[in-house]
Parts: structure tokens; sequence; C-alpha cells
């Protein structure tokens, strides 16, 4: 099983950007200077336009966009000597992050993507259990052979999302609302301290947006798992982050209460004026 | 375009010397061939069933082999399932050398080197099969779509796992397919790499056809005739459940 245990409470890991910078091979400045510092339990949404650097802020956060200087911090960031020693679980750096450590860190660190990401040709149940295959062994996951307890985590993850009547459907006869709660259902199977989703409602109509949000709200109310969302649509970003990040040009242009943030500071992140697609404009339907 | 196609054909034809008059001029030669291969001599029949089995038991035995290896060495040769860019090399590299010698010339190899037989069939047909089998299917995993790979991936999975558990079922149904294809082709690959002596229905026609028992012959054709369009008919079948 995982090196460490598991602790039952609140189990959020913090993270903390130090003048971090990305730029890619090409050339393009990903990311400028970002420094900030995500407390343990949030729910974040990060907005701006396309190419602003929204996924690469989200992609250095587990390691699949590497940061070209600079440190991010993953796990314990809190200022000072720890309050209570060694209850807190593993704290990573990326800079230095490599192999298996890396792999350590990415399975408690979720991820959803906007284009669901599911092998489509599969059962949604062994989609599931993709995020248990950092803690299965290579035997194991090359014959298929999962653990029990493994099956039974993945089913619970599906529970939770409401889609466990189709764990043995295959991914391709899901509806895109119903692949992104697998995609989800994957990540609560890896029992991760973080949740990243990039884009995740960009590929989805505007009542399953609605749906997938608040999906990812209720796990991070009842669970207490951080989560960073990268969102388009600004109404969204209001609606269900606590806290708002603004970039714009790979800069944090703002950074406070997703309540407080109106029409100017939304223009001022955008740098132009609002128009009719940079908000979903429904209402969350009303559900079943 | 098809001008450069017509020149390369004209060319060809001019090199190689094809003389139609050959034909004509020759045809009252095969006059009496050709009677005796439309007389096929049924009695004949008790003697081809062992080397029929034999070819098809080589059939069998080459693809199953062939396919089976072949699937860690597509995954390897994709550079979709291979990050390993030295390795990735390596192994097309090995693929396309095995790939560009012919099945003929391989059975000619292994005539020599462990005899005439069955065994020299299979190992000539094992070769031929991983050729196939590893450039059609690394070729449909660099076309398989890489979402579930890079979930898994970002989950903490090794690049083993994220390729078995998100690649493989992404590819699986295009391998089952190739591998009735491969089963195919093996039938006919298997009667004629047993003209140089590699076992099956080949080593009979070899035997048949110098004694000018053209009657004989055109029992064993007739057989493989039959043959083929049975595994043809099966894999037709088989493939369109597939694809389904």
């Amino acid at each position: 099983m995982s090196g460490h245990h598991d602790d039952d409470g609140a189990r959020g890991a913090g993270i903390r950007f130090e003048h971090v910078n990305v730029t890619y091979p090409n050339g393009y400045q990903g990311l400028r200077d970002v420094s900030l510092t995500i407390e343990p339990g949030e729910m974040v949404a990060v907005v701006g336009l396309s190419g602003a650097g929204k996924s690469t802020l989200v992609r250095t956060i587990n390691g699949l966009v590497p940061i070209t200087s600079g440190e991010i911090t993953v796990g314990d960031v809190s200022d000072g000597a720890a309050a209570d020693g060694a209850a807190a679980g593993e704290t990573y750096r990326l800079s230095t992050l490599r192999g298996a450590a890396q792999r350590r860190l990415r399975s408690e660190v979720g991820m959803v993507f906007q284009s669901f990401n599911l092998a489509r040709r599969t059962t949604v149940l062994n989609n599931v259990l993709v995020g248990r295959l950092h803690h299965t062994p290579t035997w194991r996951s090359l014959l298929g052979a999962w653990r029990a307890d493994d099956v039974e985590l993945a089913m619970q993850a599906l529970e939770r999302v409401e889609i466990v009547q189709k764990a043995y459907s295959n991914a391709s006869e899901l509806s895109g609302g119903q692949q992104q709660r697998v995609a989800i259902a994957r990540t609560l199977a890896q029992q991760p301290r973080v949740i990243l989703a990039d884009e995740p409602v960009a590929s989805l109509d505007p009542p399953t947006s609605h749906v997938v949000m608040r999906d990812l709200q209720r796990i991070n109310a009842d669970l207490g798992i951080t989560v960073v969302v990268n969102l388009h649509f600004l109404d969204l970003a209001r609606r269900y982050g606590q806290r708002m990040i603004g970039l714009r040009a790979g800069e944090v242009v703002y950074d406070g209460p997703a309540a407080d943030a109106d029409e100017s500071t939304l223009e001022e992140i955008y740098g132009r004026s609002l128009t009719a697609e940079d908000v979903l404009d429904a209402p969350p339907a009303v559900l079943e | 375009m098809l001008a450069v196609l017509v020149a390369i054909t004209a060319w060809a034809w001019v090199a190689v010397d094809v003389d139609l008059g050959a034909l004509a001029r020759n045809f009252s030669n095969a006059q009496n061939t050709l009677v005796q291969l439309f007389q096929p001599d049924y009695s004949f029949f008790g003697e081809t069933l062992q080397p029929l089995l034999e070819t098809v038991q080589m059939a069998v035995i080459g693809t199953a082999v062939g396919c089976a290896v072949s699937l860690p060495l597509s995954f390897l040769a994709s550079r979709a399932t291979n990050p390993n860019g030295p390795l990735l090399g390596f192994v097309r590299t090995v693929m396309n050398v095995v790939r560009s010698i012919p099945d003929l010339l391989y059975a000619s190899i292994f005539v020599t080197v462990v005899g005439t037989g069955a065994l020299s069939g299979v190992l000539s047909l094992f070769l031929f099969n991983l050729g196939i089998m590893v450039k059609l299917v690394s070729e449909a995993l660099d076309g398989v779509d890489r979402g579930g790979q890079e979930a898994a991936l970002a989950s903490g999975a090794t690049w083993l796992q994220a390729d078995r558990a998100a690649m493989l079922p992404e590819v699986a149904p295009q391998y089952v397919s190739q591998t009735i294809y491969v089963l195919e082709l093996n039938i006919r690959a298997s009667t004629v790499i047993g003209l140089v002596g590699a076992g099956g229905l080949g080593m009979l026609i070899d035997r048949v056809r110098t004694f000018y028992q053209y009657h004989y012959l055109s029992l064993v054709i007739l057989e493989i005739l039959v043959l083929v369009l049975l595994l043809e008919l099966l894999s037709s079948a088989a493939r369109k459940r597939l694809v389904r």
C-alpha cells in the first residue's frame, strides 16, 4: 500500500508559488514571476483569456509542465514550525522533483481535463481504477488483477458522482457530462489532497456545466480537498470559487475573494470589455 | 505524377524484356499440362492430408507466437507509448531489418541452418509475422487518442502502467483484427515457403511438380484455394464483429 497513513480528517494540501517562471522550448513565456499561496482546503478559480497562462499554472502543480525558475511547494506551506508535526503528510518541492518522487506527488494530486481523457474502449470502472495505479504493483496492473479494496474504492468514488449504475458500461457510451463525472471519480479514487481541473466544463453544455461544478464544490466542502479550477466563464468562477486568481499574459493581475470581483476587475483581467462569450449565462438546472 | 508512373512502367517493361510472343509460341507446350491441371486426381487426397494439416499447424503456431511476441514490441516501437528515444530507435531499426527480409529468404536460411521440415517453416513465419504485426500495431498506437494515458501519468502511474491501462484497450480491436489477417497471410505464405523445403503443402507441390504429376498438383492447388477461401470467410466475419 501507500508508504504513509492517510489521515481521515480534512486532508487538503497547501500550494505555494515563489517567483515561478515558465518558458516553453519555443520561447513562449507561460508564467512570469508568479508568487501566491493557496491554503489547504481552498477552492480557487483561475480566470483569464486563452493563452493567459491558466493551463500552465495548473499543470505546473503536478509537474506536467516543468518550471523554468522559482519554486512550487505542495504540502505543508504554513510559515514556521508545523503545528502538529508529522500529521500533515509529505511536502514536495517541484523544482527538483523527478522520477518516483514525482509519481508520488502525482498520486496525491488528481487532475480533471477539458476533454475528459478517458480510455474510451474500456469500462467506466477500469477508467476509475486508473486512479489506483500508483498503489498497484506492476504485475497486477499488467494482468488487470485489481485488489478488491481498490475496486471497492472505485465504486465508492462512482457513487459520489452518482454514476455507479454505469460502472460496467463502456466509457464511449456515456454523454460528455457523464464522462467528466467519471473523470472526477477517477481523481477521487486516488484519495488526493489536491484536485486540479483544467477547463473542466469547456466541452459541456450549460446545465451539465453546473452539475460538474457542483460536484467539484461538494468534494471540496465535504472532503476538504484543495481544488484549483481553470474557468473561462466568469459567472461560473464567481459562483463556485471562494477565491479568484486572474491571469493576464502570464502574470497574476487579480487575487482576491471571488465574490468581490466585479465587472471592472474582470475587464482589467481580460484587458478588454466583456462580451457574451465570457459568461455561461444560464441558471443551474433544477436537479431531478 | 501519372507521367512519372507511365515512364517507370515503360522502363521496367523494356528492362526486364517482357516478350508476349513467348507466351503464344510456348502455348502448345502448355496444352498437355493444362489438360492435366483441369483433371485433378482425387485418389491422391489421402496423401495430401498430412501436409495439409502441417501447413495449417505451421500457420497457426507461427501466428500465435509471432503475434504474442509482437505485442510488447509494438509498444516499444511506437512514439506514443515509449518515451525512451534510444530504445525506440533501436527497436524500430531492428524491426525494419526483420521486415525487409522476404519470407522465402528466411525459409531458405532456416532450411540450411536447421534442416528441411516444419520447424524451418514455423521460424520463418514467426519472423515474417513479427515484422508485419509490429509495423501495423505500432502505427495504430501512434494514431490512438492519448488522453487516457495522459490522465494515468498525471495520477502517478508509470509509463508501463499507463500504456497497459489506457493504450492497450484502445488498440486491442485492431490488434485482434490484424492477428486474423496475419493468420490468413500465413496459410498462403506457408505453402510458398514449403517450396524451398520448409514443410507443409509447399514441399508436396515441389515433389509432384518435379515428377510432372500435374493432376496431383491440381488437387493440391484446389485444396489451397478452398482453405484460403474458408479462412477469408471466417476472418471477414470475425473482423466485422470486431468493428461493431
